[in-house]
């Protein structure tokens, strides 16, 4: 901030969220973001081929405004959909951090959710929830299409629901 | 790989997380102006350690870990470890459960290539054939659901048969789809046949030889499509695979077109080979009879030794070496995937070409790096 | 015609000490033990005289009980079906055996895993380094028997 002028009214961005927060005009804008939760297509296991399908012809996400993008920083929604493994888990970080606020994240299926069939493995990392803010848990192995686009359908009410405004906002 | 560059040289992370890949890995290039002076290959991004989990499951608990293994090809994953089992307990499914396995693997090589295809040409900005073949996967896919119950990871094979009969029509329906899938291929066959932009990206692009193949010991489409007759489906016929007729799809020039070739006429093969598993199809039980497997194995143990067994999965020849050691559990379980060497080549073949090349041709060979990684 | 007979003649005809326990099972599967210098000048022989051309598989196996580690080679062809079952015994303590990537290229990668996964050190191969794990696995050789590691101490909330 510069200094100040006389007569001139100073704000920051914080004010200016604050001000939003407090106003019908979030509604609007959370009428935008949750019409066009773009979601970056990684498949890392069984579940990300569910996850390609969901983004295609038949289950055709585009009608909701979920368009699956290649990257990060055009995405708002991470689906972390398959196992996570130590060596990878920086990698994912690396990724999360690339990708511009407001941001969500989904879990999909059993393996990002407790570690599902290979809890027990030497390699993978379970409890992403602790690593992450997760935002939805969608169960199953692998959940199908209906209940991914049922997990975004969710995503879509809680930011409906002004209360969630998206990580690092 | 060396990491000091020399003039106009330029060091590229292709990966972990990028759009052409089917599953995390890490390509490592160095570039001089725009072609790949030097690759490596990194993988293990997501190893899961399932032939540990496997030797402390039981035997009926493992056909479940190995669907995951590839999950494109959860049947044959699963053909390959109950045949294993089948063998060291020296049981064989009865004639009806085995063409239903034929069927089976065949409708799940047919949605495996379907994706391949469809990724592959997404890598190429075709992104209208992706759209294509996911269509028709999904036909495909509803056929495999209506009898499994799920549509990627099916757990379907049990010791000595299947898990469940065929529903009723189940043969017409299949047909319907299937000749309709037909059509369509062709016309998508024209559509890439006449195409001038993807002629000319694929057209001599990434080609293997038939020497420089065997040598790196690839396997699968992008193995036939240098020429080599290798299939284990007729070299070292399991199931009934010896009473149906089928050719070996092979092509001459082993470009990336050559391997999409492959794949399609491989797909009009499967169908072939379907329907005549439905005209040679015996009625009878699911089981061998007077044994106690069924669905539902009780607790098993098997009988001490070890057995390496092969089949043909969608992406090329995948074995499993299971030793036992009487137990309840495998003593040791190795599955050796088809994705693993095929993988392993793809640094020295896209030595000295453009980077622009680079996603095409890692998409051609179809890598599924679940499998590769295990 | 090569068959497991011929293969197993011919074999025994080149190298007549290092082969033991060998058994036929059947016209395409043949397994033996072989001594482990031998192994080196086997699978070159093989490659060069008996038409084996495909490297199927090279994996580890561990005995605790015996204590002895085993490489075992599941050898192949693109010409004929005959699958050829090698093994080699090694010490548990200090397994070392030399290397088979000049013979076959794609060797390369099952002796990185089985390095990591087992600890069979390999003479003269080209880069031994981790494949699948991350660097800190190393010396922790999860697929033997004795890891300890399994089930995984993180899954504290769901055992
Ligand atoms: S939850 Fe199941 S289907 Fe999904 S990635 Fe894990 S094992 Fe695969």
């Amino acid at each position: 901030m510069g200094e100040m002028i006389e007569n001139v009214n100073f704000t920051t961005s914080s004010a200016i969220s604050d001000f939003l927060k407090k106003t019908p005009a979030q509604d609007i804008i959370n009428w935008g973001r949750k019409n066009s939760l773009w979601f970056l297509t990684q498949p890392m296991g069984c579940c990300g081929v569910e996850m390609i399908s969901t983004g295609c012809s038949h289950y055709d996400t585009d009608r909701f405004g979920i368009i699956p993008r290649d990257s990060p920083r055009q995405a708002d929604v991470i689906v972390i959909s398959g196992y996570v493994t130590k060596k990878y888990l920086p990698a994912l970080k690396l990724v999360w951090d690339q990708m511009p606020a407001p941001k969500w994240i989904i879990c999909m299926g059993d393996c990002s959710i407790s570690g599902g069939p290979f809890y027990e493995s030497y390699s993978t990392v379970q409890n992403i929830d602790e690593i992450f803010p997760v935002d939805v848990f969608i169960p199953g192995c692998p959940p199908r299409p209906e209940a991914l686009i049922q997990g975004f359908i969710e995503l879509q009410k809680k930011i409906m629901a002004k209360k969630d405004i998206g990580t690092d906002y | 790989m060396d990491t000091n560059i020399g003039p106009s040289e330029m060091l590229l992370h292709l990966g972990p997380q990028h759009a052409i890949q089917p599953g995390p890995y890490l390509l490592d290039l160095r570039l001089k102006g725009e072609s790949v002076v030097d690759a490596e290959l990194k993988m293990g991004y997501i190893h899961k350690g399932i032939e540990k989990i496997l030797e402390n499951k039981t035997y009926l608990q493992g056909i479940t870990i190995t669907d995951r293994i590839c999950y494109l090809a959860a049947m044959s994953n699963n053909e390959v470890f109950c045949g294993c089992v089948e063998r060291l307990v020296g049981i064989e499914p009865p004639e009806r459960s085995q063409y239903i396995r034929v069927i089976m693997e065949e409708l799940s090589r047919i949605q495996s290539h379907l994706l391949g295809l469809g990724e592959f040409s997404t890598d190429l900005g075709f992104i209208t054939m992706f759209l294509y073949m996911i269509r028709e996967r999904e036909e495909v896919l509803n056929l495999i659901d209506t009898v499994t119950g799920s549509r990627i990871t099916q757990t379907y094979l049990r010791f000595g048969g299947v898990r469940e009969d065929f529903p009723e029509g189940y043969e017409q329906k299949t047909m319907l789809v299937l000749n309709d899938l037909k059509k369509k291929l062709d016309q998508h066959e024209n559509l890439y046949d006449t195409d001038r932009i993807y002629r000319q990206r694929t057209v001599g692009v990434g080609t293997l030889t038939k020497e420089v193949a065997t040598e790196l010991g690839v396997a699968g489409p992008p193995l036939r499509a240098t020429g080599v007759k290798f299939d284990v489906r007729k070299d070292d016929p399991y199931l009934v695979y010896d009473d149906l007729d089928f050719k070996v799809c092979t092509q001459k020039n082993g470009d990336i077109f050559a391997r999409i070739k492959v794949r399609l006429d491989e797909i009009r093969e499967s169908i072939y080979m379907i329907e005549q598993s439905f005209d040679q199809m015996p009625q009878g039980p699911l089981f061998p009879e007077g044994t106690p497997y069924g669905r539902r194995t009780p607790v098993m143990r098997v009988p001490p030794g070890e057995v390496f067994y092969r089949v043909e999965d969608p992406r090329g020849e995948m074995g499993m070496y299971m030793i036992s050691d009487g137990s309840d559990t495998p003593y040791r379980v190795k599955i050796r995937g088809p994705v693993f060497p095929t993988m392993q080549a793809l640094p020295p073949l896209i030595l000295n070409t453009y980077i622009a090349d680079v996603a095409a041709i890692a998409a051609s060979m179809d890598g599924c790096t679940s499998e590769a990684d295990r | 015609m090569i068959d497991a007979d011929y293969i197993l003649s011919s074999l025994t005809k080149t190298f007549p000490n290092d082969f033991s326990e060998s058994k036929i099972e059947s016209d395409t599967k043949l397994t033996s033990y072989v001594e482990k210098d031998a192994i080196f000048n086997v699978c070159k022989h093989m490659l060069d005289n008996l038409e084996c051309n495909h490297l199927s598989c090279e994996c580890g196996v561990d005995y605790p009980d015996r204590n002895e580690l085993e490489v075992v080679y599941h050898i192949a062809s693109y010409e004929h079906p005959v699958v050829i079952t090698l093994k080699v015994k090694l010490p548990r303590d200090d397994p070392e055996i030399e290397s088979i990537v000049s013979v076959y290229w794609n060797a390369n990668w099952y002796e990185r895993e089985t390095y990591e996964l087992y600890g069979i050190m390999y003479k003269n191969h080209p880069d031994l380094k981790p494949l699948l794990l991350i660097d800190e696995m190393l010396g922790d050789w999860p697929l033997r028997k004795d890891y300890d590691g399994y089930p995984n101490k993180t899954s504290k909330n769901l055992v």
